[in-house]
C-alpha cells in the first residue's frame, strides 16, 4: 500500500500489533464525518453538491471503509441499466411515507465512493449505525468493488441493456460482473421479461416481476438492436412472442423449449384511463395507482411493489404511498411562451436505449410538433472527437414521423447527428444543423398549435437555459 | 447484382458497426443483403458473395463463432484466394487468429488464417482515437479514421500485412505500427465508427473492390463534410490522443 502513512513509525508500530486497519478506519471516518458536514453547510452556499467526496476520501485513507462502516440490518440494493433511480426512488418514498426510516444514496452518486459516503451518513461517531434499512442505488459497474463489503439481503435489478460502450461494453460483460459480484444468499427481484438479467444466480433465491399480456403487443422488433436474440443455453434463434423494446419481452427457444420465467409479481392489467394497474402478487389481484403509464415505468413501478412486498408492506400501504407519488420530473419540464408550448426532455447521450426511448415517447405523443436536439457531449474525456457509434444503434427512424416537421440539430458534431438522421430516412427539408445555439434562431419556424420540444444530453443540462432562450427568442421574433 | 453477405448478426452486432452495411446499402440500393445465424451454413460457401461482413461481439460469441466457422474454412480461404472482399471490424477479426488468451492463461483456439493472438484484459478497457493511412485502387493515400473501445490487443507474428498504416493513435497493440490486418482483399481491423460510415472513401474502396462501377456513399456531401471536419480534428497537433 503506498502512501504517506507507509513510511510512519506509527504505522508499522500499529500494522505489527494488527491495529492499523482500526487506526485508518478511524482517520477515514473522522475525515469523511467532517467533510459532510463542511459539505452540507457550505453546499447550498457554494452551489456545490460533491456528494461522493467525503466516501472518496475515505476510501482514500482506508481502502477497506466499505468493511469497516457500520451498516443498516438489512440492505436492498437496486441496479439494472434503465430505471434504478426511478425504482429506488418510489421504494424509498413508499417506505418513508409508511414511516420508515431509510438510510439512502439517492442524493448522491451510486458508485463505491457515493455508498460510502450514504454509509457515512448512516453511523454515529462511534460507528455505530442508525438505520435499520439501508436502500442504495448501485452501478452496476461498481458491483465488484461493492458487494464485497456491503452485503445486500435483496436486489431489485430493472434490466440490463446496452450502455456506455466506452465503459460497459455490452450487456453481457455487465451480467458478468454483477454474477460474479452477488452474494449467494441475496434474494434477487428480477424481471421476467429480460431475459439477460433474469438469469443472473440461478441457485439464489429470487421473485420474479413482469407485465403480463396487454393489448397492443405485438412479436415483431421495432428497435435496431436487441441483445438477447439467441438462446443462452443452445444459441439457436430465439422466437418472441411479445417484445416490447430493445430485448424486454417474453420468449421461447424453439430448439431447446427455455421459457422466459413466470412472473411472481405481475402486472395483469394497464388501465390508462383511470390510472390504475392491477397486479396479482398473492392469492387474489390488487389494484395500484399507476404513477407513470410509459412502459418503462410501469416495470419500475411492478419491482417496487415486488421488493415491497418481500419486506413486508402491505397491499394497501404500498398502494396508499402510491396514490400521491410521481415520476420526479427533474428530466422533464413544460411551459408555454406566447401560446408556443415547450416541453424539454433530458435524456442520456451515449446510452442507446434511453435516447430511442425518449425518442418514441417524444414521436408518439399527438399533434405537431418542431425538435431541438442537443445530445453531443462535449466532456467525453477519451475522444476528444467524440465517438457517435451510439447513434447507429439508437432509433432515430422513430423520429421520421410527418408531425415532426422540423428537426434543429446543435453542436459541433451537428453534421454527424445531421447524416444519421438522413440515413434514417427523414427527409432533408425537415432537418437543419447549426454549429451554434444561436443558431436555433436561424431554423425555429414557431407556430400556434406546433409544440417545440427540446431533447438535450445530461452532460448539457448547464446549456439548458441557453438553449431555451434561444427557444424563445425564436417565438419572439416569429411576432406571432 | 452485387450480395452482402452479414454473418452471426444476431450476436455480432455491437457498437452500432453493422450499420457500415446499412450505409453500403444505402449507397448502392441494388445490393442484395443476406444475414446468416449461428445455426446456417454460410452462403459463400456455396454461393458467389461479393462481400462478407461480421461485425464486433461480446467475448463468450466469439467462441460461437469460430465453432460456427471452423468447418467452413477451406472455403473461406479459398474465397479470399478468388478476390473475395472479407471485412471484419472490431473483436470479429481476432477468431481468425491464432488463439485468444483468456486472463487466466487459458486459450480459446482460433481459426488460425493468421498467427498471433489476441489477449484479453476484461477490467481493462481500451478506448482510443486511430488515424492511419492505405493506399487505394489507384494508388493515392487514403486518410482512415476510427475509434477503439476494446477489452483486448493483438500480439505476434501475423504474417499477413497490416490493413492500416498507423499514423496516430495505438495500432493492433500499443507498440504495433500497423493496424489491423490484411490478406488480398480480407481486411480486420479493431476499429469501429462505424467505420463506413466515418469513412466515406474508404466505404468507397470497400464497393469498388467488390466490383462496383463508379461508386458514391450515400449522402455524400454531408458525409464527406464530417469525415473532413473529423479528419482536421484526428490530425490537430494540439491534441493528444
Amino acid at each position: 500500500m503506498k502512501g504517506w502513512y507507509n513510511r510512519t513509525e506509527a504505522f508499522v508500530y500499529l500494522e505489527k500489533r494488527g491495529n492499523i486497519h482500526v487506526f485508518r478506519f478511524i482517520i477515514a471516518l473522522c475525515a469523511g464525518k467532517i467533510l459532510s458536514f463542511a459539505i452540507h453547510v457550505l453546499g447550498p452556499i457554494l452551489h456545490k453538491n460533491g456528494t461522493h467526496l467525503p466516501g472518496n476520501i475515505a476510501l482514500k485513507i482506508d481502502p477497506l471503509f466499505l468493511r469497516h462502516i457500520g451498516k443498516p440490518e438489512t440492505i436492498v440494493a437496486v441496479t439494472g441499466t434503465n430505471g434504478k433511480t426511478t425504482t429506488n426512488n418510489l421504494i424509498i418514498d413508499a417506505l418513508e411515507k409508511n414511516g420508515y426510516k431509510v438510510l439512502s444514496n439517492r442524493y448522491g452518486s451510486n458508485v463505491d465512493s457515493g455508498i460510502a459516503s450514504a454509509l457515512l451518513q448512516g453511523v454515529s461517531l462511534f460507528n455505530r449505525p442508525k438505520f435499520k434499512l439501508g436502500i442504495l442505488e448501485v452501478d452496476e459497474r461498481s458491483s465488484l468493488r461493492v458487494y464485497k463489503y456491503v452485503h445486500p439481503k435483496y436486489v431489485v435489478v430493472t434490466n440490463l441493456m446496452r450502455d456506455s460502450l466506452m465503459r460497459n461494453a455490452h450487456p453481457q460483460y455487465i451480467f458478468d460482473i454483477i454474477e460474479q459480484a452477488l452474494p449467494d444468499d441475496a434474494t434477487l427481484i428480477l424481471n421476467a421479461d429480460d431475459l439477460l438479467s433474469n438469469r443472473l444466480k440461478p441457485q439464489n433465491p429470487r421473485i420474479y416481476y413482469g407485465i403480463g399480456h396487454q393489448p397492443g403487443d405485438t412479436a415483431e422488433s421495432r428497435n435496431l438492436i436487441n441483445d438477447v436474440q439467441i438462446c443462452p443455453n443452445c444459441h439457436s434463434k430465439l422466437q418472441y412472442h411479445i417484445l416490447r423494446y430493445n430485448s424486454i419481452g417474453r420468449a421461447v427457444c424453439p430448439h431447446c423449449g427455455l421459457t422466459s420465467p413466470e412472473a411472481d409479481v405481475c402486472t395483469l392489467k394497464i388501465d390508462r384511463e383511470d390510472r390504475v394497474l392491477t397486479m396479482r402478487l398473492g392469492a387474489a389481484p390488487f389494484d395500484f395507482p399507476m404513477i407513470s403509464d410509459s412502459i418503462f415505468n410501469i416495470y419500475n413501478e411492478t419491482a417496487a411493489v415486488a421488493l415491497l412486498d418481500q419486506l413486508g408492506l402491505s397491499h394497501e400501504k404500498i398502494a396508499e404511498a402510491f396514490s400521491t407519488m410521481q415520476v420526479v420530473k427533474s428530466r422533464y419540464r413544460e411551459d408555454k411562451v406566447r401560446g408556443i408550448r415547450i416541453l424539454s426532455t433530458m435524456t442520456k447521450g451515449w446510452i442507446a436505449p434511453a435516447c430511442s426511448a425518449v425518442f418514441d415517447y417524444v414521436s408518439q405523443l399527438p399533434g405537431e410538433k418542431q425538435l431541438v436536439l442537443y445530445l453531443e457531449d462535449p466532456t467525453d474525456p477519451i475522444f476528444y472527437s467524440e465517438l457517435l457509434a451510439y447513434t447507429f444503434e439508437t432509433d432515430f427512424e422513430f423520429l421520421n414521423k410527418d408531425n415532426i416537421q422540423r428537426i434543429i440539430v446543435i453542436g459541433k458534431r451537428a453534421r454527424d447527428f445531421y447524416l444519421r438522421m438522413l440515413l434514417a430516412g427523414i427527409p432533408e427539408e425537415r432537418l437543419a444543423w447549426t454549429e451554434t445555439i444561436e443558431g436555433i434562431k436561424r431554423y425555429l419556424k414557431p407556430k400556434f398549435g406546433v409544440d417545440i420540444h427540446i431533447l438535450y444530453d445530461l452532460h448539457q443540462a448547464v446549456h439548458y437555459d441557453q438553449i431555451r432562450a434561444n427557444v424563445i427568442a425564436a417565438i419572439e421574433e416569429a411576432k406571432l | 447484382m452485387m450480395r452482402i453477405e452479414v454473418l452471426y448478426a444476431e450476436t455480432a452486432n455491437l457498437y452500432g458497426d453493422n450499420f457500415g452495411i446499412n450505409y453500403l446499402k444505402q449507397s448502392l440500393p441494388e445490393v442484395e443483403i443476406i444475414h446468416t445465424g449461428l445455426t446456417e451454413v454460410p452462403r459463400f460457401v456455396t454461393e458467389e458473395i461479393d462481400l462478407v461482413y461480421m461485425g464486433p461481439m461480446p467475448e463468450s460469441s466469439q467462441e460461437l463463432a469460430i465453432e460456427a466457422l471452423r468447418p467452413h474454412m477451406e472455403a473461406v480461404r479459398r474465397r479470399i484466394d478468388e478476390g473475395k472482399v472479407f471485412l471484419m471490424t472490431g473483436n470479429a477479426f481476432e477468431i481468425f487468429g491464432a488463439y485468444i488468451e483468456n486472463e487466466d492463461g487459458t486459450r480459446i483456439p482460433g481459426l488460425e488464417l493468421f498467427g498471433g493472438y489476441a489477449k484479453r484484459r476484461m477490467m481493462n478497457r481500451f478506448n482510443g482515437m486511430f488515424l492511419g493511412s492505405m493506399q487505394d485502387m489507384d494508388g493515392q493515400e487514403l486518410k482512415i479514421l476510427g475509434f477503439k473501445s476494446q477489452f483486448t490487443h493483438f500480439y505476434g507474428d501475423t504474417g499477413v500485412d497490416f490493413a492500416f498504416k498507423r499514423l496516430r493513435g495505438k495500432g493492433l497493440n500499443p507498440d504495433a505500427e500497423g493496424e489491423g490486418v490484411r490478406i488480398k482483399n480480407f481486411i480486420g481491423t479493431y476499429l469501429i465508427g462505424p467505420l463506413l460510415v466515418v469513412n466515406p472513401l474508404f466505404a468507397v474502396y470497400i464497393m469498388k473492390l467488390c466490383g462496383a462501377e463508379d461508386p458514391h456513399p450515400a449522402f455524400e456531401k454531408t458525409a464527406m463534410e464530417a469525415y473532413e471536419v473529423r479528419l482536421k480534428e484526428f490530425t490537430d497537433p494540439e491534441h493528444q490522443y
